[in-house]
């Protein structure tokens, strides 16, 4: 148990401080905003001309 | 990195402190003028004394638009290169005096003939509309001004990379020369409807003036002008806000990358904010859009970076999970937090931005009070909450004073309450320009029409947003009062971060001005010559002024 325990912290660790997942989620969070807003606008566009 | 100074001279110091007084007397005019606006426009209160709305909008649009802007900006860049590429010489210092003179000068003689309501014709001084001679003079002088401003810096890179032959130059001392490049071509244009089109109109040595022609000079200028107002912000989010985090810089390379590209792509794209004019071509209209596309690139790459920033920040503190590292970022700092504020408003602020230059969307939201939402955000919250942050620590670091505990949480309050007052303000302009409210127009029914009613209870919100924002105001005002004045002796840090262990070697080829302004020169020979040549070629007779305040 204690052993398991030890095991899954050291491999979070390595993985995780030289990661830049969370980066990427966020430009990627970014790119959807920014493409949802434009493509929002384009409807309403399309609805009045 | 080159730490030169950690701390400023003093006689630099106050060329930068005079600077700022003028730019946060600008705050303190332009912000009443900005309540007063959103106040006519909620349709319950009336100017007094016969002020016209036109006149104050005026005030506003030059105070904080020309005057807070370039003043700040001019003292932050010469800050920013004094303190780490050394102190100016007599020489430099003495330009800078001359150039803070002369732009007071200038912002003296546009406001004493706004005041006399002899310049109503907002800050973009389109033609038709005419403005007293010695309001153009004014802001000719404004801009001249600021190019001895921009000399100052100049010569001192130059110094610089004399006495360090082949060696990089500090990262911030090259974005203030980036930006003071760009002003200097960008400016060209506005001075050149100025002197040769507005000047000699308004002086009646010429009757007529072609519209199209000052209006496309005009925005050859009024594009980079609003990258001349970011770049600083970015200044402060890439060197200085990791310092104040006590993280590292993520690549110095992709910093200076994403600034030569500004200085590319910021500049042959006027025509995007002349999307619904006659006169010019669908197709160079279209090639200016996609230049202007390229601007999402160096954008992305900032976002990119600060994200990076903060994350690699967070994980070295112990963060765990996808976004841990967010609750480690230093919230209770107002020299992070309060820039922080501008960064995010940068988010929905590029979204708008995005919809303006596609040339159908445009249509949707042209001349609309949706545009005066977008930069709001941009200007007005981004680029300006960041210019606050900086304040915090530059004012006090110039003074010989430090920034309290009590200070500090004001300044959080403050850019909070900027926060909700803008979410109300440009949250509502947004809406109401979707739904074809005009800008820059005072309060009207228009006739009981049924669409115009419907626009009423979002400027009823935009005058609650007003009213917080010019709260925020006050406190921002008393905090810089305290800060130049009051606060305790002390020294306060000037934070300019160092490059990550991990970052590459930065190429020297960012230095070779040769290549880049050649490269800019091109691109606006290409984007402009053959309209300009079309737009004289097939003139009209040009139009008389019209003065209709
Ligand atoms: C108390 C805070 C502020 C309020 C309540 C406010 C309000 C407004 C309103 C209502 C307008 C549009 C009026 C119209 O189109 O009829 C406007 C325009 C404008 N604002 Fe602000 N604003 C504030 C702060 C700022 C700041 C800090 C800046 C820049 C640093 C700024 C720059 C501008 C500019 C350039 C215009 C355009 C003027 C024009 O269209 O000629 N504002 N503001
Ligand atoms: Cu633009």
């Amino acid at each position: 148990m204690a052993k398991t325990e030890l095991n899954r912290k050291t491999k979070t660790e390595i993985e995780d401080s030289s990661s830049l997942k969370g980066t990427l989620a966020s430009v990627f969070l970014l790119g959807f905003f920014l493409i949802v807003t434009w493509v929002s606008v384009y409807f309403l566009f399309l609805n009045r001309f | 990195m080159n730490t030169l100074n950690a701390k400023i001279d003093r006689r630099d110091g106050k060329l930068v402190m005079a600077h700022f007084y003028v730019a946060f007397i600008a705050l303190a005019v332009g912000g009443l003028a900005g309540l007063l606006q959103t106040l006519v426009r909620s349709g319950k209160f009336q100017l007094p004394a016969g002020i016209g709305y036109y006149q104050i909008l005026t005030v506003h649009g030059v105070v904080l638009g020309l005057v807070l802007t370039t003043f700040f900006i001019m003292g932050f860049q010469i800050a920013a290169t004094s303190r780490t590429s050394g102190t100016l010489s007599n020489l430099q210092r003495k330009l800078g005096w001359i150039g803070f003179w002369v732009m007071t000068a200038g912002t003296l003689m546009a406001a004493t003939m706004i005041l006399l309501n002899k310049a109503s014709v907002l800050y973009t001084f389109y033609a038709p509309l005419q403005a007293h001679f010695i309001y153009y003079l004014g802001l000719t002088l404004v801009v001249v001004g600021s190019w001895l401003d921009g000399a100052a810096v100049l010569g001192k890179y130059i110094n610089w990379r004399k006495q360090n032959p082949g060696q990089p130059s500090p990262l911030i001392t090259f974005m203030a020369v980036v930006n003071t490049m760009l002003w200097i071509v960008a400016t060209i244009g506005v001075a050149a409807t100025v002197l040769f089109q507005l000047l000699p109109w308004s002086l009646g040595l010429v009757d007529r003036v072609d519209v199209l022609i000052s209006r496309t000079l005009f925005w050859y200028f009024g594009h980079p002008l609003v990258y001349f107002w970011l770049l600083p912000a970015y200044m402060a989010w890439y060197v200085v806000i990791p310092k104040v985090i006590g993280a590292k810089i993520f690549s110095d390379s992709l910093a200076r990358l994403s600034f030569i590209l500004f200085l590319l792509f910021s500049i042959p794209v006027g025509f995007h904010h002349q999307l619904m004019e006659p006169g010019i071509d669908p197709a160079w209209k279209f090639l200016q859009v996609v230049l202007t596309f390229l601007v999402v690139i160096p954008s992305l790459m900032t976002a990119f970076s600060l994200f990076a920033t903060f994350e690699s920040f967070g994980r070295s503190k112990g963060a765990t999970g996808l976004f841990g590292w967010f609750k480690k970022l230093p919230w209770g700092d107002a020299r992070f937090t309060v820039p922080f504020i501008g960064m995010l408003s940068f988010i929905p602020a590029g979204a708008g931005g995005l919809v303006n230059a596609s040339h159908q969307l445009n249509q949707v939201v042209h001349n609309t009070i949706w545009v005066t939402g977008h930069f709001h955000l941009t200007l007005a919250t981004a680029v300006v909450l960041t210019f606050f942050g900086i304040s915090y620590w530059l004012v006090p670091h110039l003074t010989g004073r430090v920034l309290t505990k009590a200070m500090n949480k004001l300044a959080i309050y403050q850019g909070v309450l900027w926060a909700i007052g803008m979410t109300f303000m440009s949250g509502a302009m947004h809406a109401a320009g979707l739904l074809g409210a005009p800008r820059r127009s005072s309060f009207s029914e228009y006739g009981g029409a049924a669409q115009a009613t419907e626009w009423i209870p979002y400027q009823i919100a935009q005058a609650v947003g007003g009213t917080i924002l010019f709260i925020a105001i006050i406190l921002m005002l008393y905090i810089f009062v305290n800060l130049a004045f009051f606060a305790p002796k002390g020294e306060e840090e000037f934070p300019i971060g160092e490059i990550s262990d991990h970052a590459e070697k930065t190429p020297m080829v960012f230095e070779n001005w040769k290549l880049w302004l050649g490269i800019t020169v091109l691109l606006i020979l290409f984007a402009y010559t053959i309209p300009f040549i079309d737009m004289i070629q097939n003139a009209p007779i040009g139009s008389k002024g019209y003065k209709l305040w």
